[in-house]
């Protein structure tokens, strides 16, 4: 697994990848302080960017956005209880708290130690977790493949399954994109509608841009996002003396890691999940619970560390199966992808120097976004007051000519404004619009497995019951339908019995 | 934004079936939008997959067609409560204007206008916003795009128009 370290050592420190991931990661604190944008919005900006890019150093400018944002997220919950990512919600019932007893530098200090941490110890599981589960993925085949991603996607779904209907439509509107153009394999053009622009296919980018950089622009102008005023910071840095206060929790620190990596790693789970998954684990083992909501830096830790692993955890099912588990690693998959690099189990036999160096960026962009925010912290804070209709105007300029710059074409662009009031749309009725970029992403690999897998069997789709492992995801895919729906089903008639007891 | 979602608003509904049936229209005109001529067998072929997905899609809008047909008890057309979409309505028409712009008046007019009058809608008035923020935005996005990353801007056409 190391023998390539040095190689992957030396691309890390070049110039242009410690100038990639240094600059995502500023770019990623930004974007994750200013309440309503997020992490999702920077790097689809960002993503025109990456095509003229070494696909390291693209990568490493597009997870420092990824890791950076969930690092700055935390700063105004702490300081004005609005989280700047939804998952730093958690963090706010205990550092709001903390900053009204007049204690803003324990609650950002833990913030601080907690983002850091849970964010090293998920890159160290996912460099023992990754190749272990490559192994297994190993003795993949086309149907193997086409099962995990059908269980992938499920997962996504059936975590939106409040949203059942609308999340299964929006899915398969993503696949029906993947299939627009060219298809590869017979040269023939599909759903071109006589036009010759489209027979290039709609290309990730303007979609992911449109959906996320101009449909949250558009969003963004009529939210009312809490701006205050009277937000201040006495010191410029972060008090270091307060990083000890929280090194007294360790055993939270870790034990928050690990929940949040191994959430980060299940499809559709989330980091909100993963956030109050740490929040609660650390509760009910606290000597303390009672604490917990009035003004702990426990909790600030606990929240921070779950929700800063997931990225780590989420890129073990991407690197290992191509399967991303949200809409983040769903853009990373578009940049591997874009780049002719196919994540799978052979990825990390194929490109261990590329493997390395991503490793080996993360625990730097951890570093980094730790060192930045610890040294200009109040700057950073400021960061909150810039207004957000300005802010949305700015994005969709550059978003616009980011999108015209990839091919040259203004077909694109407008492919983006149409996307991006699909995407207000969506956003604004709350559906579960990550289904449709996993669509996007995936449909051409699940396409593919599936051509492929019924050309092994001659057309017979029992192929996929089969083989062992294929099987067994099916079935793992059946159960994860039936058992949910069918417990949900219990709990409304449990609820609905008692009220009419009531 | 305010308030949670009515989930029983028909609006969903509603997009559901334009979804649904947009699906239908292109599901039905898929043999021939796909040309299947060639020598590959149906499980080979470049139809397969749309086909699935689009039948998917039909299958998972039927219930919204159902509710639609006869709305549950409460059901109604109020969404959330935040009124009509008048500021992104009005700076998505400033978007397309601005889109148009690229190719007539070219990158930098269309850029500074775009900022300089959508900042105006959005409410602010102060001559440092209206005038500082567009031309900083629009010297930088210029210097990256059209300088560092040597992206090619077709020739503005209203220039070509005036002076040929």
């Amino acid at each position: 697994m190391f023998e390539h370290l040095g190689a992957a050592v030396e691309a890390t420190f070049t110039l242009a990848n410690l100038v990639a991931l240094v600059f995502g990661t500023l770019v990623g604190i930004v974007v994750g302080i200013l309440p309503g944008i997020g992490p999702m919005v920077g790097m689809v900006v960002l993503l025109p960017f990456t095509f003229s890019l070494h696909p390291d150093v693209a990568l490493s400018l597009l997870l420092g956005v990824f890791c950076g944002g969930y690092f700055g997220g935390g700063i105004p919950a702490v300081l004005m209880r609005t989280p700047g990512v939804p998952s730093s919600l958690i963090t706010s019932f205990d550092g709001f708290p903390l900053t009204q007893q007049g204690r803003a530098q324990t609650g950002l200090s833990a913030v601080l130690m907690g983002s850091f941490s849970g964010g090293i110890i998920s890159v160290f599981i996912l460099i023992f977790l990754a190749p272990l589960l490559a192994h297994v993925a190993a003795s993949f085949g086309p149907p193997e493949y086409f099962s995990a991603g059908l269980f992938g996607v499920t997962l996504v779904v059936m975590a939106y399954r409040h949203r059942l209907g609308q999340g299964l439509l929006l899915l398969g509107l993503g696949l029906w994109i993947s299939t627009v153009g060219i298809d590869g394999p017979t040269l023939v053009p599909r759903y071109c509608f006589g036009t010759l622009a489209m027979q290039n296919g709609l290309h990730i980018v303007p979609v992911c841009l449109g959906l996320f950089g101009i449909g949250q622009s558009l969003l963004l102008l009529e939210r009312r996002i809490l701006q205050s005023e009277t937000m201040s910071l006495t010191r410029r840095t972060l008090d270091f003396s307060q990083l000890k206060v929280t090194l007294k929790y360790w055993r939270t620190l870790i034990r928050s890691g690990v929940i949040g990596t191994f959430v980060g790693l299940l499809p559709g789970t989330g980091s909100i999940l993963a956030s109050f998954m740490s929040y609660e684990a650390a509760k009910r083992a606290s000597k303390r619970p009672q604490d917990f909501g009035r003004g702990t830096p426990e909790g600030c830790l606990a929240a921070e560390a779950g929700n800063n692993a997931v990225p780590a955890g989420a890129m073990i099912p991407l690197l290992t199966l191509g399967i991303p588990g949200e809409a983040l690693s769903a853009v990373l998959l578009g940049v591997f992808t874009i780049n002719g690099i196919y994540p799978g189990p052979l990825l990390l036999i194929k490109e261990p120097v590329l493997i390395n160096t991503l490793y080996l960026s993360m625990l730097l962009i951890n570093l980094a976004a730790f060192a930045m925010l610890a040294l200009w912290l109040r700057p950073f804070a400021m960061i909150v007051r810039v207004s957000n209709t300005a802010l949305a105007a700015v994005i969709m300029v550059v978003s616009l000519v980011g999108i015209y710059a990839v091919n040259t074409r203004l077909f694109d662009a407008g492919l983006a404004v149409a996307m991006g009031v699909l995407g207000y749309v969506l956003l604004r009725l709350e559906w579960p619009i990550v289904n449709l970029v996993m669509g996007v992403v995936l449909g051409e690999i699940l396409e593919q497995r599936l051509r492929e897998s019924l050309s092994i069997a001659e057309g017979n789709p029992i192929i996929f019951l089969t083989r062992p492992i294929s099987l067994s995801l099916i079935v793992a895919t059946a159960l994860i339908v039936v058992v949910p729906l069918w417990l949900d089903r219990r709990r409304a008639r449990l609820t609905a019995r008692e009220s009419a007891e009531v | 934004m305010t308030g949670p979602v009515a989930s029983e608003s028909k609006v969903h509904d509603l997009l559901s079936v334009v979804l649904g049936g947009l699906a239908a229209g292109v599901l039905i005109s898929s043999p021939w939008q796909v040309d299947t001529s060639g020598p590959y067998p149906f499980y080979k072929g470049a139809l397969i997959f749309p086909l699935l997905v689009l039948s998917l899609m039909v299958l998972a809008s039927l219930p919204a067609v159902c509710r639609l047909l006869s709305p549950p008890a409460g059901a109604s057309w109020r969404l959330d409560g935040a009124g009509a979409p008048s500021r992104p309505l009005m700076i998505l028409g400033c978007l397309v204007a601005y889109l148009i712009g690229l190719r007539l008046v070219g990158l930098e007019i269309s850029a500074l206008l775009f900022l300089a009058g959508s900042l105006y809608l959005l409410g602010h008035r102060s001559v440092l916003t209206l005038v500082g923020v567009p031309l900083i935005v629009t010297g930088v996005v210029a210097v990256i795009f059209k300088y560092l990353l040597q992206v090619y801007f077709p020739a503005p056409l209203l220039f070509d128009w005036l002076w040929g």
